[in-house]
Parts: C-alpha cells; structure tokens; sequence
C-alpha cells in the first residue's frame, strides 16, 4: 500500500510540475513575478520537455517493435517447446505448465489483449503483481508472492540459479550494479586515457607520437571487437598476470575488464579531442592570443581546450548511462554477472523476456542521455541560445 | 618552338664553341668578367668562380642545396634575362642550363637558336596542358602515399590467399556427403598424440585446431582460414554494395523531399536509440529456421539493416547544404525532373563520400559478422558456412589459446590484415577525393 502512495505522489508530482511550467509561461499565473517567470518559464526546461515529448515516440515505436518481433522471433508456442518438452512427462502436464507460462509471460489472450497487458506493464504506474504457479499433481493455480513494481518486465523461466517464474526485474537489478560499478571505472580510465591522447596527438601533430597514435585509432576502428579484445586479454592476464575470470570483491580481477574497456573507449575520445582541437587551431581567437604574446601552453590548456570540450559534454551522460548497460563482449569474455552476460544467457535459454528487458531499458537510458546531452550542451555552449518558442 | 635540329645545333654551340666570334652573336654571360662588362650584375656575392679548380667547388659546395635565385643574367641581343628566364626556356632539358653554367660565356646565332615555325589554326584551339582528370588526380594523390602502396598489396594477397588458397595447400574440413556437410578431413591421431594442441609444421602450416574449438577440432587450420576469408570477404562485399546502394537512395530522397524529413528525423532516431546488437539477435532468431536455405542472405540482410543510416544520414546533410545553390534553382526553374537532379545535379558532388564508404564498409561488415558469430547467430558450419568469424570464435573459447598462441595468432593476423587494410584505403581515398589536396 504505500508503494502505491509514494508511486502515484511522485508520478503526481511530475504532473504537476509540468502544467506548473505551462501555466507559468503561458503567464496565466506569476505573469508579474519575474523570479519565477526567469526559472519556470526557462527555454532550457521547456526544450527537455520537447525532447521528452518526442523521446516519447521513439521509446513507443521501440516498445512496439520488441513486442512484434519478440512474437515472431520466438513464437510462444515453440518457445514452450524447448523450456518444458520432455517425453517423460504426461501431455496434460505439460499443457498445465505451458498455459501457466504463458499467462505469467504475457501470452495469453489475442494479439490486442497481449499488446495492451504489455504497455501495462512498461508504463510507470505501480502496480501489483503476483505469480501463478501450476501444482500439476492436482492440476491447480496457486497464485504466490505479490509484490508491486512500477516497471514490470516478465518473468525468467528455466535459468540456472532462479526460481521459475522469478521477477525479470529481480534478476537484472545486481546485474546493473555489477556492471555500472565495472563500466563507471571503465569511463574513468578511458576518458583519463583519452583527453591527454587526444591532446598530445594535436598538440604535436604530425609527429611521432601523433602517427602512432593515428595508428593506433586505425587499428581499434577496423579490427573486429573480440580479435581486439583477445589480445588485451592476452597482453593483461597472460603476460601481466592479471587474474583471468571476475571474483567478487577481488578488485585485482575486475582490472582486466576495466582496462579493456578504457582502451578501446580511449580511441575514440582521442580521436575527437584531436579532430575539435585542430578545428580550433586556425580560429581567430588563437591568431590573436598569439599576437598578444601569451605562451602556447597557455592557449593550448586555456584557450583552445575549453572550446574544445564543449561539443563533447554531449558524450558525458551516454557514456556514464551506458555503463549501467554494460558491454555485452568483454562481459562475457571476463565471466562478469552484469547485464551483458545475461544477454548471452537470455539467448542461450530462450528468455525472450530477459531480453526484451534488455532491449526497453537501453532505449529508455539512450533517449534520457541523449536528452541529458542536448541539456548539457546547451547549458555548457553560450552560443545556443534556446528561443522562446 | 626548338626542333631537334636546332637544340643539337645550340647543344653543339654551347660546349664547343664557345668562344667563336660570328657576326650576329649573342652573348649569354655567366663569368665574373663578362657579368662585370655588362654591369648588370653589381652585387660582389654574384659572382661565379671559373667551373675549374678549388674555388668552384668551394662555391658548388657552399650553393648545394640552395634554392637558385637571381645569381645569373643573361644578355641576349642586348636584353637582360634572369636566371628564372632562362630555366623556363631551357626547361625542356636542364643540360644545356648545365652547360651554360660549366661553360662559363656562350655565344650563339640567334637564328641557330631560334626558328620560326609559323601557325597553325588547329594548335591554336589545343591547350598544351592536359585536362584536368578528376579521378587521374585521385588516383595520383592516393598513390603518393608508401602505406596505401602496402595496403594494397597486402588486400590482392589476402584476395589472391582467398582464391587461390586452397590450390597451394588444402585439407577440406568440409565434404558434402549425401546432402549434408560433413566434417571433412580431420587429423585427430596427430592432435591426440600431441596433446590436443599442434602448432604450424611443415604439413599444418597454421598448424591443427585445438581441442578447445568444438566442431573445429583436429582440422588444418589453414584450410579454416582460407575458407573464412572467403566467405567473409564475399560477406563484406555485398554488405557494403548493399549499403551504398540503400543509403545513396534513401540519403538522396530524404535529402531532396522536403516533406520526408520529419518522417526520416524520427526513423533516425528510434534506430539510434535501440540497442542493434539485440535486434540483430531477435532477428537471428527470427530467421533461425530459414537458415539452412538463405543463409548468406539472412546475414546480409541482418547487417545491413541499419548500416545504411549512417551513409544516409551524410548524404542527406549534403544535399541539404548544396540543394539551395543557385545552380540547383536554376535547373529547378528550367523545368528538371526531380530524379534528374538528384542524379546530375546532386550526386556527383557526393562521388567521394561514396568512394571512402565502400570501403570502410567492407571491414565494418567483417567486424559485425565477428560479433554475431561470437553470440553463435551467424552462420552454422554444419550447413557449409565458414566465416573467419567463426573460426576466431572457435579459437578463443575457453583459455587454450594463452598456452597455445598459434590458435588465436593464424585467424587473428588475417582478420586484422583485411580489415586495416582495407580501412587504411578508404581512409586514404577520402583524403584522396577531396579536391583540395589535388594540385
């Protein structure tokens, strides 16, 4: 009961806010208090609502499309097939267990029935849920645990480790905490990496240490990710002598991992550093730093990188989302329990639930970082201005 | 105009008679003495020592390197020449211009020198220089460069490896025996008695599959990379064609079509924000059953299914910029169909954009087969498919290969070798294409 509170005051709330700021701009209300006009009527908020509106249709279409293809990727009915066919069991039996799977996942009903329970479940409204299970001796539902949730995302069934019919949600939770605690220390390492990659390779460009870093940008681009990610986990484990599969808690075993991931995000970074930086180099601006005297140290680290970094504050909120997501091939590589190994493990045990849990998530963190991104650059650039309308 | 005749006739004056004294003669002094007399030359630096002895080749030593400027004057018929003058005369054949030098003062006949050929109306139409080749000048400019040079060759290698690779060593790991694909030649006692693992010998040149790759196991591993160079360069190909071809119609309509913008914005968008990986693997799954007939297909189509974007995307920023310009409204207000103008008003301008893609698109495509190979949504070699993909996957599964390095070295160095090369090229191309860099 007081999840149902908290859910629907905070949902409330965000209601509110938004008609607060429409009103206010629209000057039906505070129209003689400029405080408030100058906060609640900013470009700034109205233009992330814009984008929230038309994130909206992206997040839609993509909901749409799982489902759809999550229909005719894995039919409900071969699908039953592979989790509980068995020839030592009675086909009535294994009709019990079928019906009951597909009422917990989702799959009962007509095609309209099914899309509206789907929509149901992903819209963020609380909401409660319980699971069903099958006694088969007497062939009776019995309705367990319930529990509320705001996002619903399905349910694992036949998974090493999990109940049947445990929460989707459940399941990814520590998995996201495995894998943003690894992917976090990843993005630190890569953009430590990257920035005084990408400006060293400008400042001395042409030189050697800009040509090898050229090549090595090349390399990281066109070599296949897992051929590039065996080597490193040849150099780091083989030779270094870093321990070769994820412990928890052994932060020794997490560096491999880590490691990989700033070295390959690196490239990238640097490559955009030097290319911005570049950009920079022939502006007026510099010209007339120069001719006043002041040192090249100077206009480089003061002048040159600050205008520098504002077209990449875009990256900053994707890369720390994204790291909640993890990455699917080093994950799998390191033996890591985050979101991108329980991508290969919803494959390999057609958990199309897991999966279609996988797929909502990353849209949703894409589209808010995306958001988050335009925000930021805008807020960080004084040259966007955000008109009023 | 100097005919043969005559440059033989003033070569002749120049280095024998130098010093004969003809009626109409023309003086061309280098020496200090007659620089001196014609006084044309003031500056004391000028002077050239006599091209014999210790001072001249002090004085070679010191000018090695320099760039010539005004040191000479030439007096011909009583007007002053510079050097410059007289190189662009005697460009045709820088001796003479070292024979003026080593000669010290020439004097010739005017009329040996020079002859007039008369007009001809039809020359007078030609240009002399030879026109401007936009795809001759890309072609020199890329060739420039000691590194696409290796590229290159190193990609007919690997094609010619890819080709011909089975006639100079093979062990098929692959029959087809009575409608299925069966496991092929295998050398299972030599892998036993080696313990699993034999690295390149005289027989196995990449040496034997491990133990550790599954259905790989005991077969030549040459014969697996050849294979899968095939397929996956073949694969790259017709992804990249595929790619071009969707994302030069797509990027142009969207470009041109005012009104598709919003629509294509939005599309661009739900493609940006879902994650690919996974919906390459929903529709793996999708096709799982068709598999055994469209194989090849399927994995192209699953490739390249939003690989066009990104082209497209470029295309349609492009036409955007160029769509307004004068030109464009003039074909518009004569009356050109839309296709029209997309084809010859638009398009050429985007030729290199499309040149580098082809190229860094073959390597991409490699890359993506790797990685749904790695998920095991690639082709089933059971059914007679082979990528290097799949070998490399095979080769890294479990930790054999850190004990055993030749199974991860034999795949790896050809995946690599094909990719960069390949990108090294389209990078270099785009370089290449820019019409800035042609001089």
């Amino acid at each position: 009961m007081t999840s149902y509170i908290v859910g629907y005051t905070i949902i409330g709330l965000i209601v509110a806010f938004i008609v607060f700021c429409i009103l206010v701009r629209r000057q039906v209300i505070f129209a003689e208090t400029p405080k408030v006009q100058k906060i609640f009527a900013h470009p700034l908020l109205f233009y992330s609502f814009r984008r929230l509106a038309s994130g909206l249709i992206s997040f839609l279409l993509a909901i749409l499309v799982t489902f759809f293809l999550i229909r005719l990727a894995a039919p409900p009915d071969t699908t039953c097939d592979t989790l509980f066919a068995n020839p030592h069991i009675d086909q009535m039996v294994y009709n019990l267990r079928c019906d009951n799977w597909k009422e917990n996942m989702g799959f009962s009903g007509s095609t309209i029935q099914q899309l509206g329970k789907f929509f149901y479940s992903i819209i963020p409204v609380p909401k409660s849920l319980c699971i069903t299970n099958i006694d088969t001796t007497l062939g009776m539902y019995t309705i367990s645990s319930c529990r509320t949730f705001i996002f619903d995302f399905g349910r694992i069934y036949k998974l090493s480790g999990t109940a049947d019919g445990s929460f989707v949600i459940d399941y990814m939770m520590p998995r996201m905490g495995v894998s943003f605690s690894i992917g976090i220390l990843g993005v630190v390492v890569e953009m430590g990496l990257g920035y005084p990659f990408g400006i060293l390779m400008a400042r001395y460009q042409n030189g050697v240490f800009d040509r090898i870093g050229r090549a090595y940008i090349i390399s990281v681009d066109a070599i296949p990710g897992i051929a590039y990610y065996y080597v490193w986990m040849a150099i780091l484990c083989a030779w270094i002598g870093l321990p070769m599969r994820y412990t928890e808690g052994s932060f020794a075993s997490w560096l491999p991992a880590i490691l990989t991931i700033g070295f390959t995000g690196m490239a990238s970074i640097g490559l955009w550093v030097r290319r911005y930086m570049l950009d920079q180099f022939n502006s007026d601006y510099v010209k007339f730093a120069r001719s006043k005297g002041l040192s090249e140290r100077r206009i480089m680290w003061i002048h040159i990188l600050r205008n520098a970094i504002v077209p990449l504050i875009r990256t900053f909120p994707s890369a720390i989302i994204g790291a909640l997501l993890g990455t699917y091939y080093i994950e799998n590589i390191y033996n890591i329990p985050g979101i991108g190994q329980a991508v290969m493990i919803a494959i390999n045990s057609s958990n199309t639930s897991l999966l279609s849990a996988v797929i909502i998530i990353s849209a949703l963190l894409s589209i808010i970082s995306y958001i988050l991104g335009d925000v930021l650059t805008a807020v960080a650039d004084p040259r966007i201005s955000l008109s009023k309308d | 105009m100097l005919t043969d005749e005559d440059e033989n006739k003033e070569l002749e004056a120049s280095s024998l008679d130098t010093t004969s004294e003809t009626s109409k003669t023309s003086s061309i002094n280098s020496s200090t003495e007659a620089a001196r007399n014609a006084k044309s030359v003031k500056d004391e630096e000028l002077v050239i020592p006599e091209p014999r002895g210790r001072e001249y080749r002090k004085y070679k030593r010191a000018n090695r390197g320099k760039k010539k400027k005004k040191s000479v004057d030439v007096i011909l018929d009583g007007k002053t020449f510079t050097e410059e003058d007289l190189f662009s005369t005697f460009e045709s054949d820088p001796r003479k211009v070292n024979s003026v030098e080593a000669s010290g003062t020439i004097e010739a006949n005017l009329d040996d020198l020079f002859k007039v050929v008369g007009t001809n109306d039809e020359n007078l139409e030609q240009l002399d220089s030879t026109p401007y080749s936009y795809w001759r000048l890309v072609f020199k400019e890329l060739f420039r460069k000691p590194m696409v040079i290796v590229c290159l060759v190193i990609l007919v290698l690997l094609i010619l490896f890819a080709i011909f690779g089975p006639m100079i060593h093979f062990y098929d790991p692959l029959l087809y025996q009575g409608g299925v694909w069966t496991h092929g030649e295998r050398f299972m006692d030599e892998l036993r008695l080696n313990g699993g693992y034999l690295g390149p010998t005289k027989q196995f040149w990449f040496g034997l599959c491990g133990s550790n790759m599954g259905w790989f196991e005991g077969h030549d591993m040459w014969s697996c990379v050849v294979l899968g160079t095939r397929l996956s360069l073949l694969l790259g190909i017709v992804c990249a064609l595929v790619e071009i071809v969707l994302g030069i119609l797509i990027g142009a309509a969207w470009g041109y079509f005012r009104w598709l913008d919003p629509i294509m914005i939005e599309v661009r968008n739900f493609i940006y924000n879902i994650p690919e990986l996974l919906f390459d693997i929903l529709l793996m799954q999708f096709f799982s059953p068709y598999m055994n007939r469209y194989g090849f297909w399927i994995v192209v189509l699953v490739l390249s299914l939003f690989s066009w974007l990104s082209l497209a995307s470029f295309v349609r920023n492009q036409i955007i910029i160029i769509r307004d310009r004068e030109y464009n409204i003039a074909s518009q207000t004569l009356g050109t169909k839309n296709w029209k103008m997309i084809t010859h008003n638009l398009l050429p301008y985007l030729i290199s954009v499309i040149v580098t893609t082809v190229s860094t698109a073959v390597p991409y495509a490699i890359s993506a087969e790797v990685g749904l190979s790695y998920f095991n949504l690639s082709f089933q070699v059971t059914q007679g498919d082979m990528t290097l993909g799949q070998v490399l996957t095979a080769a890294v599964s479990g930790t054999a290969f850190l004990q055993h390095p030749y199974l991860l070295i034999g795949p790896l160095v050809v995946i690599v070798l094909l990719t960069v090369s390949f990108f090294y090229i389209g990078l270099a191309l785009s370089d290449a294409c820019d019409p800035k860099t042609h001089r």
